[in-house]
This record gives C-alpha cells, sequence and structure tokens, in this order.
C-alpha cells in the first residue's frame, strides 16, 4: 500500500516537472537571437514547406529551423538522425524520399549520395556565398560550417609546451601508449581521406601504421576521447575541436582536458566542413535554396561560432574569439571534391592498419 | 506426463493467419537477402576470409558466455524474489527489470564513466586510499555491461513462471526431507526448463545484435564490422547482415530442437506458491539482489544522476541554459508511453495465434513462424528499418496507408521485439492444463467462451510478462524510432541520442533519468501488479 502511494506520487511529480513549456507563433529562447531584434511576432505561412533530414543535432541546429520557419512563414519538418543513417534511408527511398534539404555533419555521406545520382545542383546564388573550397565543383553541396581537428589531452599530465608541433611528432618514443584515434568515426576517416590526399597514400598509410606499433589506443568517436582525457584515462587524442567546449561547459573543473592546436600547415589542425545539399527529387527547391541562404546568412553564422563553436564560412563574419585561429591549410589548400572516391580506400586502409584491435 | 497425444489439425483460418504474421515477420530477412542480389555481393566468398572469421567467432563467443551468465543470474534472481522469503522482495521485483530501459549506447558510457580509471567509483574510493586499476574494456567490458542490461531476459519470464508452478511437488520434495536449494534443483529447474531456454535464447540473439555497448567497449564483433562497412562498402555490410542472420536462425532452431527433446509439457497452477525459508542463506542472496543492483541499475544512473544534477544546478546559479523546455520533455514522455504500451500489447496479440498453432497442434508451419519471429531479433534496429521503409516504398497502397504514420512505426517495433513476447506467450500456452479444455469441451462449452474464461486467465500472467518485456525494449529503441517515425516525432531515446551525440551531457542525463524513472512505474503498473493479482 506503502508503495503504492509511493508511486502515485512518483508519477504526478513526474508530470508536474514535465509540464509548462511549449509556444508557438512566437519566437523565445535561443531561436530568438538569430531573429532580427525587435521582431515577436512570427510572419504568416508563405505556403511553402521544406523538409529536413538532419544528421547535426536538433540541440545544436533547431533554433536556426526555428527562426527559419518563423521569419519566412516557411513550414519546417525534420527528421533527426545519425548523418551515415540517414543517406542509407535517402538511398533506400531513392526519388520517393520525403527530403528536399540533407544536413550531413561531414562531407562523407554527401559524398555517397552524389557517387549514387541523388542530388540536385544548387543555384549559383546560394553556392556564391561561400569560398569555392568550401562546396563541390559540381555543385551539388555546399559547406555551412567548419570543425577543426585538434589534440585533446589531460592537463594533469601534459602542458602544452610538451606537445608537438606536427602529428607526424606522434609515433615518436615519448608519445608510446599515449595517444587515442576515433578511428572508426566519420570525420576520422574525413581527415584521414584529406591526409591521403595532401601527404600523399603512402605517408599517410606508413604514419597510421607507425601510431599503431607506438601503441596508439582506438576509440569509437570524438566525445569518448574527449571524456576518458578528462578522466586521465588516456593522455591525448585526435578529435574535433568542439566536444571540449560542451564538455567543459558541463563538467567544470572535474573535466581536466584542453584542446590544443597544431603547428599552422600541420595537417592535425584541418578544417572539416559541415554540408548541406538538396535531393534531385524535391519539389520545393526554392524553399530549400531559401533555407541554405539562411543557413550562410551574418545571423544564422554568428550563432554557430558564438553557440555551438564552430567556425563560420560565410564571407564577413568572425570566428568566435575563444576558438584557434586559422591558417592557410585551412581556409585555402584542401579540394574537398577530390574526397568523394576516397573515403573506401582510406576506410580500407585503417581497417588494415589493425588500430580497430588496440 | 504419460498422455495420449491426439494430433488434430488446425483450424485453417488459424494457420492462413499465421502464414501472413510469417511474412510480415520476415519483411527484414526478405530485405536482407534481396539486396545482397542486387548488390551482387559474396556472402559465400567473403565467409572464408579472416576478416569474417574472427569478428563472427568474436560475436559467437561473446554471445555464448552472455548468454549463460545472464541465465544464472537471471534465474537466481527470480527465485530468490518469487519464491523465497528474502527481506525487501516486493521493491527489488520493481527495480531488477530496469536495467532493460538502458538504451546500450548511453549505458555502456555512463557505466564507463563510474567504473573507469578517473571515473566517478575511483575518486570515491580514492578518497578512501583505495586504488583500483580496472578498466572496462574489451571482451571483459562488452561482456560484463552486456550481462547486467541483458540479465532481465531471463529474470522477468522466469519469475513469472517461477510463480504458477504447482505446489504439490515442491511440497513433496520438501517432506521428504530435501532442502530448499536440493528442491531447486531436482523439481524446479526442470518444469522452467523452457522457459528458461527461450530467455537465454533473447540474450544470445540481443547480443549478437547490439552494436551500441561492443562499439564502446571496443570489442569488435561482427555488427562492428557491419556498421563501419555500411556507407563506404554496402554489398560487404549486407553479406555481413545476411551471415549474422544466418547463424541466428541456426541458434534458434537447434534451441527449438534442444527444447522440444528436453522439456516435457509444463502445466500450470494457480493459487499461492511455495514460499521457502533462506535461513543461514538470507544475507548472501540478499548481498547477490543488491550487488547486480547497484552495478546493472546504480553504476549507470550515477553517472547520468550527476550530469543531471549539474545540468539542474547550472540552470539555476544563472549558467547557460538548457537546450531543451519543459514543452519538449513532456511531448517526448507521452509518446514514448503511448508508443510502446500500443506496441506492447499488439506485440502480444500478433504472437499468440503463432504460440496457439506451435503448443497446441504442433504444426509445422507454426515452427516455421515461430523461428522467423525470433530469429529476427538478431537484426540490428538499422537494417529493420532501412528493411521497413524499402518494402512499404515498393508497395503502393501500403505507401498511400502506412508512409509517415505512427502504425508503420509500431509494426517496425513488432517486427523488431515480437520475438520477446514469442518464448514467453509460446510457454504460457502450453501451460494451460489440457484437461480444463476436455473439461471444458464435455460441458459444451464453446471455443470462443472456452478461449476467454479458461485459457486468458491462465494465460495472463505470462502475456504481462511479455508485455512488459516488448514496453520496456521499445521505450529505449533508436534506430527505427529515428528513421521510421512520422516527421517531427521524438521520443525520450531519441532526444537522449540527439544531445548525447554532441555531448550536451546535461541534457541527456535529465532525459534518460526520466526515462528510467518512467520505466519503474510502468513495471509497476503493467508487470508487477498483474503477475501478482490476475
Amino acid at each position: 500500500m506503502r508503495l503504492r502511494i509511493f508511486f502515485s506520487t512518483l508519477l504526478t511529480a513526474l508530470l508536474i516537472v514535465s509540464c509548462g513549456g511549449g509556444n508557438s507563433g512566437t519566437i523565445d529562447g535561443r531561436a530568438a537571437e538569430i531573429y532580427p531584434p525587435g521582431a515577436e511576432k512570427c510572419a504568416d505561412s508563405n505556403g511553402r514547406t521544406v523538409t529536413i533530414y538532419s544528421g547535426r543535432t536538433e540541440n545544436l541546429i533547431n533554433p536556426v529551423l526555428e527562426a527559419f520557419a518563423c521569419e519566412t512563414g516557411t513550414n519546417v519538418q525534420v527528421r533527426w538522425g545519425a548523418s551515415t543513417d540517414l543517406a542509407l534511408l535517402i538511398n533506400e527511398e531513392g526519388d520517393k524520399t520525403l527530403a528536399d534539404v540533407f544536413l550531413s555533419r561531414s562531407p562523407g555521406p554527401v559524398g555517397y549520395l552524389e557517387s549514387k545520382g541523388l542530388l540536385g545542383t544548387i543555384g549559383s546564388e546560394t553556392l556564391g556565398l561561400v569560398e569555392e573550397q568550401n562546396r563541390s565543383a559540381s555543385g551539388k553541396w555546399i559547406g555551412f560550417s567548419g570543425r577543426k581537428r585538434v589534440m585533446v589531452y589531460n592537463t594533469d599530465e601534459y602542458s602544452p609546451e610538451d606537445l608537438p608541433d606536427s602529428v607526424f611528432d606522434l609515433t615518436g618514443e615519448e608519445y608510446r601508449d599515449k595517444v587515442a584515434l576515433p578511428a572508426t568515426n566519420g570525420s576520422f576517416i574525413d581527415w584521414f581521406t584529406v591526409f591521403m590526399d595532401v601527404h600523399g597514400k603512402d605517408v599517410a598509410t606508413k604514419w597510421l601504421e607507425d601510431m599503431v606499433a607506438n601503441g596508439a589506443k582506438y576509440y569509437p568517436n570524438n566525445r569518448s576521447i574527449v571524456e576518458a582525457a578528462g578522466r586521465g584515462e588516456i593522455s591525448m587524442g585526435l578529435v574535433n575541436h568542439y566536444y571540449n567546449y560542451q564538455i567543459k561547459a558541463s563538467e567544470g573543473a572535474s573535466h581536466k582536458a584542453e584542446n590544443y592546436d597544431f603547428d599552422n600547415d600541420d595537417i592535425g589542425s584541418l578544417l572539416v566542413i559541415t554540408a548541406a545539399t538538396i535531393l534531385d527529387s524535391s519539389e520545393n527547391v526554392e524553399a530549400s535554396e531559401d533555407l541554405l541562404q539562411y543557413l550562410l546568412s551574418a545571423p544564422v553564422q554568428q550563432y554557430f561560432t558564438d553557440r555551438t563553436f564552430e567556425y563560420p564560412l560565410a564571407a564577413g563574419v568572425q570566428a568566435n574569439e575563444t576558438l584557434p585561429q586559422l591558417t592557410a591549410l585551412e581556409i585555402g589548400s584542401v579540394d574537398f571534391d577530390k574526397l568523394g572516391g576516397g573515403f573506401e580506400e582510406a576506410s580500407r586502409i585503417i581497417e588494415a592498419s589493425g588500430i580497430l584491435n588496440r | 506426463m504419460s498422455q495420449i497425444e491426439i494430433r488434430r489439425s488446425s483450424p485453417i483460418t488459424l494457420r492462413v493467419i499465421v502464414y501472413g504474421l510469417a511474412f510480415l515477420f520476415s519483411f527484414p530477412g526478405l530485405y536482407l537477402i534481396w539486396r545482397n542480389f542486387t548488390e551482387e555481393s559474396d556472402p559465400v566468398g567473403l565467409i572464408k576470409t579472416q576478416r569474417v572469421l574472427a569478428p563472427l567467432w568474436r560475436t559467437f563467443s561473446l554471445a555464448l558466455t552472455v548468454s549463460l551468465t545472464a541465465a544464472c543470474i537471471g534465474t537466481m534472481l527470480a527465485w530468490f524474489t518469487s519464491r523465497t522469503d528474502m527481506w525487501g522482495n516486493r521493491l527489488w521485483r520493481i527495480l531488477l527489470p530496469i536495467p532493460l530501459v538502458f538504451p546500450t549506447f548511453i549505458g555502456a558510457a555512463a557505466f564507463i564513466r563510474t567504473m573507469n580509471p578517473g571515473g566517478l567509483m575511483n575518486r570515491m574510493l580514492d578518497g578512501f586510499g583505495i586504488e583500483t586499476v580496472i578498466e572496462m574494456r574489451g571482451f571483459f567490458g562488452a561482456w560484463l555491461v552486456l550481462t547486467l542490461f541483458c540479465y532481465p531476459y531471463v529474470y522477468l519470464p522466469v519469475a513469472a513462471r517461477l510463480r504458477q508452478l504447482p505446489q504439490s511437488l515442491e511440497e513433496n520434495a520438501r517432506v521428504l526431507g530435501q532442502s530448499a536449494f536440493q528442491t531447486f534443483g531436482r523439481v524446479v529447474l526442470p518444469q522452467i526448463g523452457s522457459i528458461l531456454a527461450a530467455g537465454s535464447l533473447l540474450v544470445f540473439l540481443y547480443t549478437i545484435s547490439d552494436f551500441g555497448a561492443v562499439q564502446l567497449m571496443r570489442y569488435d564483433t561482427l555488427t562492428r564490422s557491419i556498421y563501419t562497412n555500411r556507407l563506404i562498402n554496402q554489398p560487404t555490410a549486407l553479406a555481413l547482415s545476411l551471415l549474422l542472420l544466418l547463424l541466428a536462425a541456426v541458434i534458434v532452431l537447434s534451441e527449438r530442437f534442444f527444447s522440444r527433446v528436453t522439456f516435457t509439457s509444463e502445466e500450470t497452477f494457480t493459487g499461492d506458491p511455495v514460499i521457502y525459508p533462506l535461513g543461514k542463506w538470507r544475507i548472501p542472496a540478499l548481498i547477490t539482489v543488491v550487488i547486480t543492483l547497484l552495478l546493472s541499475v546504480g553504476a549507470p544512473m550515477l553517472a547520468l544522476g550527476d550530469w543531471a544534477a549539474d545540468g539542474i544546478s547550472r540552470t539555476t546559479r544563472g549558467g547557460s541554459p538548457l537546450t531543451i523546455d519543459r514543452g519538449q520533455v513532456l511531448e517526448s514522455t507521452w509518446n514514448t508511453l503511448s508508443v510502446s504500451v500500443v506496441a506492447g500489447i499488439v506485440a502480444v496479440l500478433a504472437v499468440l495465434p503463432i504460440a496457439f498453432l506451435v503448443s497446441r497442434y504442433r504444426s509445422r508451419s507454426g515452427t516455421f513462424a515461430h523461428a522467423v519471429v525470433i530469429a529476427t531479433f538478431a537484426v540490428p534496429g538499422l537494417l529493420i528499418a532501412l528493411a521497413m521503409r524499402f518494402w512499404i516504398l515498393r508497395t503502393d497502397w501500403a505507401f498511400d496507408l502506412l508512409d509517415n504514420t505512427k502504425a508503420l512505426l509500431v509494426f517496425s517495433y513488432i517486427v523488431r521485439f515480437g520475438s520477446l513476447a514469442m518464448g514467453i506467450v509460446l510457454v504460457a500456452v502450453a501451460a494451460v492444463p489440457k484437461k480444463l479444455h476436455d473439461v471444458g469441451q464435455t460441458l459444451g462449452t464453446k471455443r470462443t467462451p472456452r478461449f476467454f474464461r479458461i485459457d486468458l486467465p491462465l494465460m495472463a500472467p505470462g502475456m504481462g510478462a511479455a508485455a512488459g518485456l516488448v514496453i520496456l525494449s521499445t521505450m529505449k529503441e533508436l534506430p527505427i524510432t529515428l528513421l521510421i517515425s512520422p516527421l517531427g516525432f521524438s521520443t525520450l531515446a531519441t532526444r537522449i541520442f540527439s544531445s548525447f551525440e554532441d555531448a550536451f551531457v546535461a541534457e541527456a542525463g535529465i532525459m534518460a533519468v526520466i526515462l528510467v524513472l518512467l520505466s519503474f512505474v510502468l513495471t509497476w503498473f503493467l508487470v508487477i501488479r498483474k503477475a501478482d493479482h490476475l
């Protein structure tokens, strides 16, 4: 009987905790940061709909989509998921897909859809919003934010002076058994593909084999490396820059890890872009183009850099001052177009290196 | 036990229904075969390579170890909590199914955060001057986490069965001077054999389908090869998936064969079961239960609760606000609850005809349908989602009717988790004594009233446990929910995923805690109360 009362109370508490919130017709919260100041009412419906499959997560992107819906009156529908799984889904769905726009965390899944012939061509007005190297030459996809590769390290064990200038130094004896690699993670594979492109396949393969011989450890993703470095389980690892910002924000002083930026033109500090694309089967091309342009508008790019700690790609927006400076290699010389065919080879080399069993 | 079997031919409508169900449940299998064909993959050539044999062996050995351990722990816990005078039994019964509800990707991550070097547990022990160096990873880590999260697949059905066994045999054994443990080994164990086998089979199949835990524990199984190859080398991923399904089919068929030759019919009994005094075993038994709960529920909850508490205190201190609001949480909670309860109930109803055909009529088509339903459990959720999408898009009327609806989502859940209900419902149907049926028939009662008056009340505890298993598993389901749900539909699991992906751990923690509380309440309403009072 006492148990029954306990559970009824628990259920009621649960309902009370969950009640409240949920507005419509007006804009609030983080979306309001993007929307022009002073405007409080949303635009009337413009009769358009755009359906998005988003591999970028809801917590980061939804405020942007809410602001877009409010400002333009477009009806926005979203399916959230992992970029790779959504790309596979779109492939199964073919021209019957509900998706008009696909947002990917990295170029890989977009390249896959391009190879299947499922992507439409983006208008030149939209493409012109970013530098040439941050979009596909075929006009099939466009970058809308950047993430930098860095090395996260445990601050109890290392200080920045003791860390190397280049990823090539990590194969040295002083880093034996110290470094973690997220070898099956999409952004690592993307990075390794560029590595192969810039330094040649043999150099890249040799580096990875040397890393394995030097006792590099495998972790499944960036987040688990950043967490492990924060606990002191590992000394350092190659990751995307922004996870450490998020985890530090929520864990505070008990998280003992910082980002380390390699030398300016080292491959270890590459900028990897997130990509947007319009499906060939889309019947809402205009609304889709509007959305892509919105993603590259100044307030949204500002939001990306201030709130999600990413690098803006549209001209005229400065990166948040807490982010490491970008250098020549990062904004200039990498041609993401070339990567299309490289992913499969990169994955094969990664698998053959034996890192996955370390 | 020496009854004469009268082989009756099954009603044609029942057979037609079962064929239909078997067809629906075979969607993922047919999809895999078809896609292997269209992608011109080469599963036969692949199987000879070391690249496949090594992960295949790791998958098999992990699944075997996990299922054996889970069988022992699950049975022991079920016996302690439902048949002994152990202290706190009502509470343990509500807590013990909880591990089922942790999505493995966050459950395993939380477990690592508590237990690994530098984790919460380490820091606490360090405070007492104790140093621990056990790192959860590889085979050991995957085995431990999967056992801790999977034992309820055994515990729930075995506990339901234990409460239904006839008193007479056990009382006789006791009168003849057997101890409680001897009685368990000689009298009880043979009677719960088939449900125990069915539960362990589920653990085995779940383990081979799991990706979240093996990935985080860095143990290289077949599913990991499937996931790493899924985009860059589709033919290989598809061929590997087909091999996974074949492995499952072999295991399922051998379990069926083994169960049939080993266990005789087990009849049910209503009334109060025998309760054993534990005596000097009271303390060790209690310690076993508490340690299991501390590891399986306590360790992940410590990390999740810590994240959640940090998040809540951060916002009250005026730090950066949470990225979710109450309206969203309420909506996801309601979605989780409603969709999983519907899936649980429909899943039990869907497997009922198959169970009837198998146990009452010993029909070959029934056995086939049963194997299809169970083996499908080994197919990873992602492939089930893709398969459902694939078939719906190729059938015009189904597309018009089902595309972008919750009905398709529930249908997919049932294909994924129908197996959880199948084994238990089968035993529940088999447990209805034939004598009662014959009496009913002699008294002139027709088939339908007979079903409602005789069968249903006797099967209710088993059906409750079956629905409970499906509900708890659906609540945490991720890949199907992400890919099949109507646009804009979110559950607690999808929001946990979304938050956790980009390291919004406070939000993920809060929603995981809500998910656990919700399952707590549901377990009480649906499993415990039903099983106790019906």
